[in-house]
C-alpha cells in the first residue's frame, strides 16, 4: 500500500495556525511521526490565500530537513504545483491533475519525461460524475493524454474520487465498480483516494474509515491519502494486505507489527 | 561479521533469496561444507526454535527460516564429501489413521529436518501396517506419531503399542505430540518422548539419536 500522509495541510485549523506563527518545528513533529508511523509520501498543502508558492518552499524545506521521503505537492493550482517542483530533493508525487481546466495540460508535459508521479482525479468541468460510467469517461480521457506524452500507468494513481456515504448511499458500491474496471484494464495504475471522505457528517467516523479501507482495497485500491499515524487504519492495512493473499507468509504484517506501526504501544 | 555468521543471520530471518550466495561464498572462502551446515544453518535454526518456544517468533517466522535453510542445503549438500552424510539419523513421521491433520505435523518435520535428520513423511491417516513397514528399516532411529484430536488419541494408543511390539523395537524411539497429547498420556501408551510443539520436537529429537 502505497500511503501519502495528509497532516500538513493548511486546512487543518492547528497546522494553518503553524503557517500563520511560522511555526517550523510543528510542521517538522508532523513530517517525522508521519515518516515513523510507515508513510511513502509526506502531502504538503499550503492552503493559504496569498503566497501558496512562498508558503509550499517553506514546508518543503521543514519537511526535507527531518526526513528521506518524497513529497507530494497538493494544491488546487498547476502554476503553484510546477513553481513548488524544484524546491524538493527527489522526484514525488504531483496532488493532484483531472479533467478540469488546463490541469493536465500544464503538468503532463512537465513531468513527462521524469519520474514524478501523478494524482489524477475523475473529474472534469462539469463537476464530479454521478454515474460509474461517466468517471470511467473521465479515466479514458485521462489516459489518452498520459498516453501521448507518456506516462506509464504505473506512475499514475487514479484518484475515483470518494464521497460522503451519508448523502450518497451508493458511495461504495460506485467506487467498486469504478476502481475494478481501472484496475482491469491497466493492471499496473495506481487507484487512490481520500479515506476519510467517505465518513464527512457520520459519527465515530474513525470506524467507517476503517471499513470503508478494507472494502475499497478488495477493490483494487492501493495507494490512499490518509492519516498514518492512525494505528488501527494502519493494521487494517497490513492485515487487509494479507488476507487478500498479498503478503507471502504474513511476513509484512508481522515486521509492520514488530516495527511497531499498529498494535499495542509498548 | 564473518561470512559464517553473515549466513546465519540470514537463515535466521528467513532470507531465502540470499542464502545460497551467501553458502556460495562461505564455500568460496573455503570453510568446511560440515561447518556451513552445522554452524551457519543447523545452529541458526537452533536458535529460531529457542525463540518460538519463549514466543519471541511466529510461526511464519519459523517457516520463512526452515525455508531459507532448506535452500542453503541444497548448495551445500553435493560439497560434504563421501562419508560426510548431512544427516544425524533417519526418521519416520505421520498423523495416526482416522486424523487428517497435516499443518502440526509439518511445521514439525520442518523443525527436525532444520535439526540435521532425514525425514519420511508417512502423510495423514496412516495404517498402523504402514507405520510398521517404514519403521523396519534398519535405518530409522525415530518414529513419530501425530494425533490432533481426542476422538483419535485410542488410535495413537494402538499405534504405539504396535511398534512397541515390533521386532527392531531396540532401534527406534518414539516420539508423540499433538493438541490433546499430554507428557502423562504419552508415558502411560509406553511411547518414549513427548514435546510441547515443533522446536521442542527438534531439540530432543537430537537427544534421541
Amino acid at each position: 500500500m502505497i500511503i501519502i500522509g495528509e497532516k500538513i495541510n493548511g486546512s487543518i485549523p492547528s497546522v494553518a495556525k503553524a503557517i500563520a506563527e511560522k511555526n517550523g518545528e510543528w510542521i517538522k513533529d508532523l513530517a517525522k511521526k508521519q515518516t515513523e508511523a510507515g508513510a511513502t509520501y509526506i502531502d504538503v498543502c499550503a492552503s493559504v490565500e496569498v503566497g501558496e508558492v512562498e508558503t509550499l518552499h517553506w514546508l518543503i524545506d521543514l519537511v526535507q530537513e527531518v526526513t528521506d521521503l518524497p513529497i507530494a505537492i497538493d494544491s488546487p493550482s498547476p502554476d503553484a504545483i510546477i513553481a513548488a517542483m524544484p524546491f524538493v530533493n527527489k522526484p514525488g508525487l504531483i496532488n493532484s491533475v483531472s479533467g478540469e481546466g488546463d490541469k493536465i495540460a500544464k503538468i503532463f508535459p512537465v513531468i513527462a519525461d521524469t519520474e514524478w508521479e501523478c494524482v489524477a482525479l475523475c473529474c472534469d468541468d462539469t463537476g464530479i460524475p454521478k454515474t460509474p460510467e461517466d468517471r470511467l469517461r473521465v479515466f479514458a480521457h485521462i489516459m489518452e493524454e498520459a498516453n501521448k506524452y507518456g506516462i506509464d500507468p504505473s506512475r499514475l494513481h487514479i484518484d475515483p474520487l470518494v464521497e460522503m456515504l451519508c448523502t450518497t448511499d451508493d458511495a461504495m458500491a460506485n467506487l467498486g465498480v469504478v476502481m475494478s474496471s481501472i484496475k482491469e484494464q491497466y493492471p499496473t495504475i495506481h487507484v487512490t483516494g481520500a479515506v476519510s471522505n467517505i465518513s464527512f457528517n457520520l459519527p465515530y467516523r474513525k470506524i467507517v474509515n476503517l471499513c470503508f479501507m478494507v472494502l475499497a482495497m478488495n477493490a483494487g485500491l492501493d495507494s490512499a491519502i490518509f492519516d498514518p499515524t492512525n494505528r488501527d487504519l494502519m493494521g487494517a492495512v497490513f492485515a487487509t494486505e494479507a488476507l487478500l493473499g498479498m503478503d507471502d507468509f504474513c511476513m509484512e504484517y508481522i515486521t509492520a507489527y514488530r516495527e511497531g506501526l499498529f498494535g499495542p504501544i509498548k | 561479521m564473518s561470512k559464517l555468521e553473515e549466513l546465519a543471520a540470514a537463515v535466521e530471518t528467513g532470507k531465502a533469496k540470499i542464502v545460497p550466495g551467501l553458502v556460495e561464498e562461505c564455500l568460496a572462502e573455503g570453510i568446511e561444507p560440515m561447518d556451513i551446515l552445522n554452524k551457519g544453518m543447523i545452529d541458526a535454526m537452533g536458535v529460531v526454535g529457542e525463540k518460538f518456544k519463549n514466543n519471541e517468533i511466529f510461526v511464519p517466522e519459523m517457516l520463512v527460516a526452515a525455508r531459507a535453510m532448506k535452500k542453503g542445503v541444497e548448495v551445500v549438500k553435493p560439497k560434504l564429501g563421501a562419508g560426510n552424510s548431512a544427516t544425524i539419523g533417519k526418521m519416520i513421521m505421520g498423523t495416526v489413521a482416522g486424523d487428517l491433520h497435516d499443518i502440526g505435523k509439518n511445521l514439525v518435520i520442518m523443525m527436525i529436518e532444520s535439526a540435521g535428520f532425514e525425514v519420511v513423511d508417512l502423510g495423514v491417516d496412516v495404517p498402523i501396517d504402514k507405520f510398521l513397514e517404514a519403521a523396519a528399516d534398519p535405518e530409522v532411529k525415530i518414529v513419530g506419531c501425530s494425533a490432533l484430536l481426542t476422538t483419535t488419541m485410542p488410535s495413537l494408543r494402538d499405534t504405539v503399542e504396535a511398534l512397541n511390539k515390533a521386532p527392531n523395537r531396540a532401534q527406534f524411539k518414539i516420539m508423540v505430540g499433538g493438541a490433546p497429547v499430554t507428557e502423562e498420556f504419552a508415558k502411560e501408551i509406553g511411547a518414549d518422548c513427548y514435546t510441547d510443539d515443533a522446536a521442542a520436537a527438534a531439540e530432543a529429537a537430537k537427544t534421541l539419536v
